[in-house]
């Protein structure tokens, strides 16, 4: 049934005309630095199991959408191998499906996308394919929870042309997002996007319903109006109904670093908001092609474990504190990993070190090394001191370690780097390999 | 295309008394294993890395378990045009027929149009009860070598426990590779002068499987062991014994059972799940939905496994525990094994304690003999009960799945049965 109850026939009556959904997954973020050098922000593993997309398309599924076009366009590989059929998140069946919607060549050639409504106007036909009366549209950059069915209820309740998703934030970080000045009704009579000098402190999630015809008709209207914060949202909000819908959650953009650590660490802590079982969160977890399932995490006999989260296929004989560790990762004995994120299948052999680092996959710390050495977290890294500042290090994927080396704080070492390109026995901080 | 030359049929049926309430709601192949797994994973898995992709599972004990974790098949990559399981269950003929399968022999018989209809070139059937690993296919080539009409694969076992098994006498043809069987005994009650036991896996011939099965007919009895295999060393046929190495559980007993799984810990484990290759269907309960174990402050856990969804703030050493255990603040488990979602409340005391699937343990319980002395006997607490704050569960006791507030006791002695 339509549960708009705006159906026109007898026969679309029957078509369950639910909202479509566009998940613009196609953001560099730069800012992760070497941890999106192979793959796009979305595909970015998060939480021992997750990847950040997963957030979204739980979301999408929980919500109890099933029709998603996915956006993508930056090193689309590892976030198209993610999604697979979609099986994961229940979207495979003749009317439910996730499409990967990759950039192509228009009248122009090699038409890359310019910005969030350029990229949608791009896909149009996907949008005219697809009956719907709302296109729910999303990043797939964030780590959340929300019912966008409740979303669309209250869209609908408005008689709304566009509903954004916001959520107040500290003053001091609203230059970063679209800022929005709300009536008593929750409408939206005034935007500005990424303002110096904010009057609100209410933030645009970058989560939208359209009326699929007034977005069907404002993409059509103007070819040069790419943004959705920039320009499409300040013109609807002159013109036409926009209202604002408050979200009161657990809500993170993890495009820094230091954002990105900080959430992985919400996860361990205790009542910081975030659960991504109790949320219902889901992921793909054939993607790597093992020939065999992960094992139960084993722990030896010497295990020593806190405040820790250990996937399946761990295997724990040293310390682990204060870390979120994925499928595969091995602690010898006598190693210690604190306060650090590492990617599947890290191995961290005999007595060594690892200390305030994310590691990519793979990655191989050798016997009695040591990452994240001393305490002098000040020093940025010398060639990107915005993405790295507060002491964290970044070991790429498939580096290697080489035994006894240290390396200090705020340091970052290439993807597969191996054992001959490291200068000496020690890495100081702020360096990069 | 080419098309699979053998089909494999897993006898699943079969309810296993010593097991007691693991078995009262899932047929013995359907029993959790490894933290995370289910027995017949095991053959499952053996059959995937053996390239063997055409499979039927023969099933009448309470299917429902079984035919949920095998779901469509994908997690052992088996759909495909020419890959496939089918789940077998009993059905009613026309002939009016006793609608049950009599035994395995019969079960087989049964559903022979099944068989032909896929026109084998050999016939692997084996149970899904045991834990190993093994190359089929390496099995069925020794069978093709030796123009076999049953190929056994056999293992060595202690002759004092030779008449729990089916025992064959090989020479020794082919050495440590295997050789022909001169004499078989299914269950011998005296010690018998051989000391290899049927592994119940068998490759047949199609036509003298299918002509032995026509002839067991006539008999009242319809195994694979008691019946079908005497009778092919009765034709004079040409059976062999193909030895295997490796490791081997024998699960029919509680204690067993519980051995295997402490096979699965330690160092060098003799189990090793990952080098075996095991696949489970991670659909299967939503396993593929726990997130990462969270070990908590306090969380100790030593010489154990853990899967995702278990959260850990007290001791575990020992132990085997399966997704979304929790085991609260000042609990210790020791040397048990813990299936789906159980939660162990605080101050917990267990030792060589088995708890199925969803029970509640309130706080202060004691189960077992004291943590830290050794334990003889195997704990057993069927599932879905709660169980009240401090009540005290001796040694050996079993309890029984479901019970209702009112049926609780303060103490359940050692080897006592609460149902």
């Amino acid at each position: 049934m339509d549960k708009s109850g705006r159906g026109r026939g007898s026969v679309e009556m029957r078509v369950k005309k639910e909202a479509l959904v566009l998940l613009l997954a196609g953001g560099v973020g730069s800012r992760l630095n070497i941890l999106v050098q192979n793959r796009a922000k979305p595909a970015v593993p998060f939480g021992g199991l997750y990847r950040i997309i997963d957030f979204s398309l739980s979301n999408v599924m929980n919500s109890g959408l099933t029709k998603v076009g996915v956006l993508t366009q930056y090193k689309p590989m590892s976030l198209m191998r993610h999604l697979g059929m979609g099986e994961a998140w229940d979207f495979t069946g003749r009317s439910r499906g996730v499409k990967i919607l990759p950039p192509h060549t228009g009248f122009k050639d090699s038409d890359w996308y310019k910005g969030t409504a350029d990229a949608v106007r791009q896909n149009i036909d996907f949008l005219e394919r697809n009956p719907a009366d709302e296109v729910v549209i999303l990043s797939g950059d964030h780590i959340y929870y929300m019912d966008f069915h409740a979303m669309l209820e209250y869209h609908r309740y408005k008689k709304a042309d566009v509903t954004v998703g916001m959520m107040v934030v500290p003053m001091s970080e609203i230059h970063q997002f679209g800022a929005g000045i709300i009536n008593h009704e929750n409408r939206i009579v005034d935007w500005e996007e990424k303002p110096e000098k904010p009057r609100t402190n209410l933030a645009s999630m970058g989560i939208y319903i359209f009326d699929r015809q007034y977005l069907l008709d404002t993409l059509s209207r103007d070819r040069e109006e790419n943004d959705f914060g920039m320009h499409i949202l300040p013109r609807a909000i002159a013109n036409d109904n926009v209202f604002a819908y408050p979200f009161y959650g657990y809500w993170r953009d993890v495009g820094t670093i230091q954002a990105y650590w900080e959430a992985n660490m919400d996860i361990i802590r205790k009542n910081s908001g975030i659960s991504p079982e109790l949320w219902g969160i889901r992921t793909n977890m054939e993607t790597s092609g093992l020939p065999f399932d992960r094992s139960p995490a084993y722990f030896g006999g010497h295990a020593s474990v806190s405040c820790s989260m250990i996937s399946a296929g761990c295997s724990i004989r040293g310390t682990v504190q204060n870390s979120v560790l994925a499928p595969g990762v091995v602690v010898a004995e006598g190693a210690i990993v604190r306060d650090s994120i590492l990617f599947a299948d890290c191995i961290v052999e005999k007595n060594s070190v690892v200390d305030l680092t994310i590691c990519d996959k793979r990655v191989r710390i050798q016997a009695e090394a040591v990452v994240g050495a001393g305490n002098n977290h000040e020093i940025a890294n010398r060639q990107q001191p915005k993405h790295l500042y507060t002491g964290i290090t970044l070991i790429g994927k498939e580096a290697v370690v080489p035994p006894g080396v240290s390396i200090g704080r705020n340091c970052i070492i290439n993807c597969k780097t191996k054992e001959e390109a490291y200068p000496g026995k020690e890495i100081e901080d702020g360096e990069t390999l | 295309m080419i098309k699979p030359s053998t089909l494999a049929m897993i006898l699943a049926g079969s309810r296993v008394d010593e097991l007691d309430v693991l078995t009262y709601y899932r047929p013995k192949s359907a029993v959790p294993f490894g933290g995370f797994a289910r027995v017949i994973d095991f053959p499952l898995s053996n059959l995937l890395h053996s390239g063997i992709e055409q499979i039927a599972i023969l099933s009448q004990y309470r299917g429902y378990s079984l035919i949920n974790h095998i779901g469509t098949g994908a997690a052992w990559d088996m759909i495909g045009r020419h890959r496939g399981i089918s789940i077998l269950p009993p059905f009613k003929d026309n002939m009016d027929q006793s609608d049950w399968y009599r035994g395995t022999a019969d079960a087989v018989y049964k559903n022979l149009d099944f068989v032909e209809y896929h026109e084998p070139e050999d016939i692997l059937i084996l149970s899904g009860d045991h834990i190993y690993k093994m190359d089929y296919q390496d099995m069925i080539d020794y069978h093709y070598r030796k123009n076999a009409d049953l190929t056994l694969g056999v293992i060595k076992v202690d002759k004092k426990k030779a008449h729990r098994f089916g025992i064959a006498a090989i020479d020794d043809e082919d050495g440590e590779k295997g050789g022909r069987v001169t004499a078989y005994w299914e269950k011998p009650q005296s010690a018998p002068e051989a000391d290899w036991a049927s592994l119940t896996v068998m490759v047949f011939k199609p036509e003298v499987l299918y002509r032995a099965l026509g002839e067991n007919q006539k008999s009242h009895s319809f195994e694979f062991g008691r019946d079908i295999i005497p009778l092919l060393m009765s034709w004079d046929c040409r059976v062999y014994g193909y030895k295997h190495h490796g490791y081997w559980g024998y699960t029919r007993t509680i204690e067993e059972y519980w051995q295997s799984n402490m096979d699965l810990l330690g160092e060098n484990p003799l189990i090793d799940m990952q080098a075996w290759g095991l696949r489970t269907n991670l659909e299967h309960r939503g396993i593929r939905d726990a997130q990462p174990a969270l070990i908590e402050d306090n969380g100790v856990i030593h010489n154990s496994l853990v899967y995702n969804g278990c959260v850990i703030e007290g001791t575990v050493i020992n132990s085997v525990l399966f997704p979304g255990v929790k085991v609260k603040k000042g609990a210790i488990v020791e040397n048990s094994v813990l299936f789906f979602n159980n939660c162990i409340g605080a101050d917990c005391r267990l030792n060589k304690v088995i708890t199925d699937v969803n029970s509640v343990i309130g706080e202060r319980v004691l189960i077992g003999p004291e943590v830290g002395t050794v334990a003889d006997q195997v704990t057993l607490i069927g599932w879905n009960n709660k169980i009240p704050d401090g009540t005290i569960i001796g040694e050996g006791a079993t309890v029984y799945p479901n019970l209702t507030p009112e049926q609780w006791i303060n103490r359940v002695e050692a080897g006592g049965v609460l149902k």
